[in-house]
Parts: structure tokens; C-alpha cells; sequence
């Protein structure tokens, strides 16, 4: 039997040019990101999902072992997922990118022992590989890190602690995680043992409304199950780039429902969910088209139902515990 | 010899003249006293009145401030009433407020759901089949 790794660093993506120049960030950040990890000895696989991926450019998959030839391919597992279940999926047409159910489909294949789900851009902290050398992350706990935004130099040397850790490149005053839900760019750090993310049945795929407020709401889930949600100890650094909700979240303020994330004043912070058995396209026919690369075929048989009022659920108020969301008037 | 002579004098009824000067001095010294005593007899008689009038005034505002206490001590049990009314409407204010919340999130997924099929089938159904139905 083959021993598991310690994690899996689960990343969606696809070749679209997202932020100006997509490819680039993330080669840079998984460069650093594997160097950090292979120098700690920490055994970690990659798990790729390359969502819908247009037709006119090439997979992401098709570059990455020229650009990072210290990559090894035994450790990546690359998930494509065809267009249509995006088209299918969505509940919104303004939803460029279903970016929870995406990485769905990489927490549900993930072998490591804990499933680390982040952003391509995203620069993981000392503190962060520490835990994860140290062997002392706790199995229930949903751990968090705050994300420092970087205005990195325009020059593309590669980048290294004294970069990231130069508080001269923060790009406004870092986050502070807040209990209960220490919320705040979840979506660039979800730390949580495989057994409760399968669990928890990992990210809402239920309301296929909006992009925003989905990372949020996994932690609602998460207090909701019972989990214990954690600070890590330390930062991840994150890139600046165009079209980041965070460099202008009031951009669409007024005409909320036209943003390509959509409507931002969801309840994300007081509703819990139950997704389907299928949650993470578990159904959909899979076939390897090279070396551990899977092609996710479009079939209904997969798709959850269009709408499944039922799973939309309020959350258990646990003694003891933080009060599991409060009403924040919409509209 | 002189306790004879003022025996002697005592069958007569009477004394001598220092003796007669004390008794007038004695005389005199009882009546300032009984005069004095008359006047703090006035003073404490003039005092029970004012005190039986302070008394009668303290009883009413007892009886007053009994009533107040009735009236206060009602008015704490209608605090407290209304307080725990309160909070049991917090509660299920609370409770209001969280169904809302699911309420209009599943609104967001209807109409969310209904936008999609509107396009989806304007996208499948031809046009020129609607118009030459509406011709015919």
C-alpha cells in the first residue's frame, strides 16, 4: 500500500490570461511553493484541476513540466475538466469560473492526509511549511493563515523570504484573522485533514450563485460540523494582480449583481449546506489522457440537480461555541 | 436656754425673726420653682403636640411610601416580565432572522435557476419557429 502524502495542495486554474498574466504568477508561486516543500522533506502532491479550459489555447498541463523541469510528474495529478459541466453548472452567467466546485473536484481525489486548498498566486509563509514539517497539524482543526497582498518588483528575479517577507512590499496593512471564523481571503488558505473535508463534503456546490462568500461559507460549515477552525501562525503572500476583487471590492458597488463573482452580499456568513453525494464531480466518467492527467467527461449522470432547495440548511448552534452566523440585512 | 425660748415662742405661733427670713426666702425659692416648672410643663406640652403632629405626619408619609413600594415593586415585576418577553423575542427574532437568511438564499438559487433556463431555452428554441406559429 502505498503511503499517503503528508498533504495535497490543491489549485484550479486554466489557461484564460485571469490577472494579466495567469501562467506566470503561478509558475512563480508553485516554484517557490515546491522548493520550500522539497527542502523540508515534506512528501506533498499537487493536485491540478484545470477547469474548463478554453479550446483555443494551450492546457496549462502542457507547459508546466518545460517551466518548472524540477517538478516531478509522479507527484501532480492533473485533473481537466470538460467546459460544459462550467456552462451546466453555473446558476449565473456573469460566473466566469466556478472556482469552489472546481476545487471540489481536487479535494475529492486527494490522497494526502491533509488537503491544502489555495490560489495560484499564493506564496505560502515559513510558518506554514513549519507546521507541516513538524507533523503536528491536528486532524478536526480547519487551520487559516491571514494573506499579506505584496506589490511585488517589476523585475522577475526569483523570489525568495527576503522578498516576500519585506514589509516595504506589503501592498496595504496585513489581515488580522478574527475568531470564530477567522475569515478574510479563505480562499487562498483552507488547511484540513482529508477525512473532515470528505466530511464536510468540502465547498458549497449548492449555491452555484456566486464565486464570493463560497470560501466563507465552507468555515460556517466547518464551525457547524463541529470542526475547530485555527490561525496557522503566519501569513500567505499573495500577488497583486488586475481584476483582483481585493484591489477594488467596491467596483461594483450598486449594481452588485453584474460582478463576475457575484452578488458579494449573499448570506454567506449564516446559511450551511449539505452537498449532494456527487459533490466534486465524484460521478463524472474519467479517463487518463497522458501521464497522470485525467480528462473529466461531461455526463448528466454527474451533475447535481439544477436546484436542491433542501440542502440549503441553517446552521447547528453548538454550547460553547460561537454563534454559528448572524442575518446581515441584503437589500 | 434658747431652744426653750423659741419652743416657748412656737405655742404662740411664732419664730424669730432670722428664722421668719428663711422661711420667706424658701417661700420665695419655691415659687420661682413652681413658676419654671409651669413653664417646661408649656414647653413639653407645646413639644408632645408638635411630636404628635410630626407623628401623625410620618404615619401618612409611611402609608404614602408603603403605597410607593407596592407601586415600585409591581413595576420591577413588570420590568422583569417585560425583560424576559424580551428576550424570548431576541430569541426568536433570531431564529426570524435565520430562516430569513436560508429563505432568500434559496430565492437566489430560484432565480438564479430560472435566469439560466430562460436563456437556455430562448437559446434552444428557434425564433423562426415561434414567428411562422404566430403567422399561422
Amino acid at each position: 500500500m502505498v503511503t499517503p502524502p503528508v498533504v495535497s495542495l490543491v489549485l484550479t486554474g486554466r489557461n484564460d490570461g485571469y490577472g494579466g498574466d495567469f501562467i506566470a504568477r503561478f509558475f512563480r508561486s508553485l516554484r517557490f511553493n515546491h522548493q520550500q516543500l522539497t527542502a523540508r522533506g515534506i512528501a506533498y502532491e499537487l493536485v491540478f484541476v484545470e477547469w474548463a479550459p478554453p479550446s483555443d489555447a494551450r492546457l496549462i498541463r502542457d507547459q508546466i513540466f518545460d517551466a518548472l523541469p524540477e517538478l516531478d510528474v509522479a507527484v501532480c495529478s492533473w485533473y481537466v475538466v470538460d467546459p460544459r459541466y462550467q456552462e451546466v453548472l453555473s446558476l449565473n452567467p456573469r460566473l466566469e469560473y466556478l472556482e469552489f466546485p472546481a476545487k471540489n473536484v481536487g479535494v475529492r481525489r486527494a490522497r494526502g492526509r491533509f488537503v491544502l486548498t489555495s490560489n495560484c498566486d499564493v506564496y505560502f509563509g515559513r510558518r506554514i511549511f513549519d507546521a507541516l514539517a513538524a507533523g503536528t497539524l491536528e486532524p478536526r482543526v480547519l487551520y487559516r493563515a491571514p494573506r499579506h497582498d505584496l506589490t511585488l518588483p517589476a523585475e522577475r528575479a526569483p523570489l525568495d523570504w527576503s522578498v516576500l517577507e519585506d514589509p516595504r512590499n506589503l501592498a496595504g496593512p496585513a489581515h488580522v484573522l478574527k475568531p470564530p471564523y477567522m475569515g478574510s481571503a479563505t480562499g487562498d488558505f483552507v488547511l484540513l485533514d482529508r477525512e473532515s473535508f470528505h466530511e464536510i463534503g468540502g465547498f458549497n456546490e449548492v449555491y452555484r450563485v456566486a464565486r464570493i462568500g463560497i470560501d466563507r461559507n465552507v468555515l460556517v460549515k466547518a464551525l457547524s460540523s463541529g470542526l475547530r477552525i485555527a490561525d496557522i501562525g503566519g501569513p500567505v503572500y499573495h500577488e497583486n494582480h488586475e481584476g483582483s476583487y481585493r484591489l477594488n471590492p467596491a467596483a461594483y458597488a450598486g449594481r452588485e449583481t453584474e460582478a463576475p463573482w457575484g452578488d458579494r452580499r449573499w448570506h454567506s456568513g449564516g446559511v450551511s449546506y449539505v452537498n449532494p453525494p456527487t459533490w466534486g464531480l465524484s460521478e463524472a466518467p474519467v479517463r487518463e489522457i497522458d501521464e497522470r492527467v485525467w480528462y473529466l467527461d461531461f455526463s448528466w449522470a454527474a451533475m447535481p440537480p439544477l436546484v436542491d432547495l433542501t440542502r440549503i440548511v441553517l446552521p447547528v448552534a453548538r454550547p460553547g461555541g460561537p454563534a454559528p452566523g448572524h442575518y446581515v440585512r441584503k437589500r | 436656754m434658747r431652744r426653750f425660748i423659741a419652743a416657748f415662742l412656737a405655742v404662740f405661733g411664732l419664730v424669730s425673726s432670722r428664722r421668719y427670713e428663711a422661711l420667706s426666702r424658701s417661700l420665695e425659692d419655691l415659687k420661682a420653682a413652681g413658676a419654671e416648672s409651669k413653664k417646661k410643663a408649656s414647653q413639653a406640652i407645646a413639644q408632645q403636640r408638635s411630636l404628635e403632629s410630626e407623628l401623625r405626619r410620618q404615619s401618612q408619609l409611611v402609608v404614602k411610601l408603603r403605597g410607593s413600594v407596592e407601586k415600585w415593586k409591581h413595576y420591577h415585576d413588570n420590568v422583569k416580565m417585560l425583560r424576559d418577553r424580551l428576550a424570548d423575542t431576541e430569541r426568536e427574532l433570531m431564529v426570524a432572522r435565520d430562516h430569513l437568511m436560508a429563505i432568500e438564499v434559496k430565492l437566489d438559487i430560484l432565480e438564479g435557476a430560472a435566469n439560466v433556463l430562460d436563456r437556455r431555452t430562448r437559446i434552444t428554441a428557434p425564433q423562426d419557429q415561434h414567428e411562422s406559429s404566430a403567422r399561422a
